[in-house]
């Protein structure tokens, strides 16, 4: 019993850390860029959504989807505003822009919302499911089911639509695509769009789930999306979720022993450590 | 040319001497205003800013206005070292209060004694940071008081026989368990669970659905409010009615508003007693409302505190860091302080009665004091 439950609290975790990640490994994928600002954005969506509830409308769903409307605008705003003009640099640039676009919305959401934590008045309106073996809270079967159905939606627009085959064929060679008639600067847009939206998505439902919006929400993110993506081997979905996963389960296994004080955030780049070792193109890289 | 420029220098340098003749008594503060400890550093500001208001407001220091200097020390010690030595030279304050940290609070202290500048810290509780030297002074309630607190009360008062015990892996966290421990065991009773956790960790589940295995009756959790309001409300999730005993990192009304309905019937080992009717708590508490906008804290009324400490000896023996010190380690009955009252300061540490506090209703409240001189005086003193 104590494993399945164990098991439950390993899918959720691994679930949004997948959510985070796979954001950036789509601009990863695209643009080859290290965009650490990202993190920003999933503290971003938790932060509108919360202001939703406060001031608009108590529904949740309709703060997820402003939240998810924003971040999206959002993200393109940073690859249009600021990305775009970096590119054809040393990939140095980008990434310490990315760094300090991160820093900078860190410190304005202390300047606008207050350096305390806040707590997220929502209900995701779900049943508790209790069964002889786990307990599934409601918190915990919107972020499975939520996490899962963005992830078909995500895969379908990968491999079933226009959009799709164009962000495949930018992210093996972006100046050959743009030659064939894809319109690039579109496509990237659109990817920035969906990415940030899903993690911004993912603020949303860690918010939910801890109760907690604050303005260093995003530090841990930032650094353990990118162990995430590494091991998913760089740019590609489906290793990344599927990491994200692996990763939530053995953060949960490890963090459930008595004699294991090694902290959890370390555990990951110890795994990071061993892969890049043994296997630099990541657990699921393709490369 | 040279000459107007020399002429402005000199015009420059008079202001100034006539500045620190005339002027304000400066008391300096390091607040970690940005950065993660920002909710803290923030509660720390205004809480010295209120301390500092009143005693202008009733007249100053012997009639000279009290002036803050203060500056944001993220929590970190480089900034905090540099912090100190501006305060001390450029600013020229008569005492420091560390409104931050323990780390950066460690790095300043140095510089201050160093300086011969005395320093109070606020709510900072390594054991180092008084050990520095005979200037550092810390109103903030130590961790061996704390947890032998905490233990008596587990045993003795909550009758608890099998005891989990989660750390929060900082100096805070682990000397605070160490001590609990100790007394627990050698209460009779028996630990069934012990595990430590780093600063930061936000997701408890594994952890505690392994400590319901363990089926204890009473669990010691130490943590700052955001932990310990993940920490509670998982265990209730998870199904745990345990007593959850936690000290004064829980104490914020942040905490409970984190942990709602979770929070109820947790009880914490802390030095604020918000049901007090001394008059300079329920001044305190109304006054910090109306300028953060959210309840007292601990943190702030420890900021308060150590600003009335240092008043205290600036009033009665001047600016002079020897004087200054003899004053602090001279108090007896101090009982115009919020986490007060102060019977003494011993060994450069505020002695004061241990409060217990419980959540009911969703507000801290009375549970239970210690004034037993066993249990408030740190061991070895």
């Amino acid at each position: 019993m104590a494993v399945l439950q164990q098991l439950i609290f390993a899918l959720v975790l691994g679930a949004t850390y997948g959510l985070i990640a796979v954001g950036l490994t789509m601009v990863y994928g695209i643009l080859k860029i290290l965009h650490v600002a990202h993190a920003g954005i999933y503290a971003l969506g938790a932060y509108i959504a919360l202001s939703v509830l406060q001031h608009l409308t108590p529904n949740f769903w309709g703060a997820l989807a402003i939240a998810m409307l924003t971040t999206g605008l959002a993200g393109v705003l940073i690859y249009r505003g600021v990305y775009y003009y970096t590119l054809r640099r040393s990939r140095i640039v980008p990434l310490i822009v990315s760094i300090g676009i991160f820093t900078a919305m860190n410190e304005l959401f202390r300047l606008v919302a207050g350096p305390y934590q806040h707590s997220f008045p929502a209900k995701p309106g779900l049943p508790t499911l209790i069964t002889p073996y786990f307990v599934i809270t409601s918190k915990q079967l919107l972020i499975l089911i939520l996490t899962a159905a963005f992830l078909i939606a995500l895969y379908l627009i990968l491999n079933r639509t226009k959009v799709g085959l164009a962000w495949q064929a930018c992210s093996q060679d972006l100046e050959m695509a743009g030659a064939m008639g894809v319109n690039v600067d579109w496509a990237v847009a659109l990817n920035f769009f969906l990415g940030s939206a899903l993690a911004g998505a993912a603020g949303v439902l860690m918010a939910l789930y801890r109760n907690m919006v604050y303005p260093t929400m995003g530090h841990v993110v930032a650094y353990k999306a990118f162990v995430v993506v590494v091991l998913g081997g760089f740019g590609s979905v489906r290793g990344c979720i599927l990491a994200g996963l692996l990763l939530g389960v053995v953060e949960t296994f490890l963090g459930s022993l008595e004699w294991f004080e090694f902290p959890r955030d370390a555990i990951a780049f110890l795994v990071l450590i061993l892969v890049l070792m043994f296997r630099p193109k990541g657990l699921f890289g393709r490369l | 040319m040279w000459c107007k420029l020399g002429l402005a220098l000199l015009v420059i340098l008079a202001l100034g001497t006539f500045g620190i003749a005339e002027g304000n008594i400066k008391i300096g503060l390091f607040v970690p205003l940005t950065g993660f400890a920002a909710a803290d550093g923030h509660s720390a500001l205004v809480g010295a800013q209120i301390a500092v208001d009143l005693i202008n407001a009733a007249g100053g220091i012997n009639g000279r206005m009290v002036e803050l200097v203060y500056y944001d020390d993220a929590a970190r010690a480089d900034q905090a070292s540099a912090i100190a030595r501006k305060l001390i030279e450029q600013d020229q304050v008569v005492i420091g209060i560390s409104g931050s940290y323990s780390t950066p609070t460690r790095a300043a202290a140095a510089i201050f004694q160093q300086a011969g500048v005395p320093m109070i810290s606020a709510y900072a509780i390594h054991p180092s940071i008084i050990e520095t030297g005979h200037l550092i002074f810390r109103v903030g309630m130590g961790a061996p008081v704390e947890g032998i607190a905490g233990g008596h009360l587990a045993v003795e008062k909550l009758g608890a026989h099998r005891i989990a015990i989660l750390s929060m892996d900082n100096d805070f966290g682990v000397s605070l368990s160490e001590y609990f421990k100790q007394t627990v065991l050698g209460l009779g009773a028996e630990i069934v669970f012990e595990k430590r956790y780093s600063l930061g960790e936000s997701e408890f589940r594994e952890v505690l659905s392994s400590i319901r295995g363990a089926n204890p009756d009473l669990i010691w959790a130490t943590a700052y409010y955001a932990g310990a309001a993940n920490i509670v409300s998982q265990a209730r999730e998870l199904g745990i009615t345990a007593t959850i005993l936690g000290q004064e990192g829980y104490d914020s009304p942040k905490f409970i508003e984190l942990a709602g309905e979770a929070a109820e019937g947790v009880i914490i080992v802390t030095d604020l007693n918000r049901d007090s009717e001394r008059p300079v708590v329920q001044q305190f508490l109304a006054e910090f409302q109306a300028r953060a906008g959210i309840p007292a804290d601990m943190v702030g009324a420890s900021a308060f505190d150590a600003v009335k400490v240092a008043a205290y000896a600036l009033a009665q023996v001047g600016t002079d860091p020897e004087d200054i010190a003899a004053a602090i380690n001279g108090i007896r009955h101090m009982d115009d302080v919020v986490t007060g009252p102060f019977y003494a300061f011993l060994g450069r540490e505020a002695i004061r009665p241990v409060e217990v506090q419980i959540v009911q209703g969703g507000a801290f409240h009375f549970f239970h004091t210690y004034t037993d001189p066993t249990i408030i005086i740190p061991p070895g003193l």
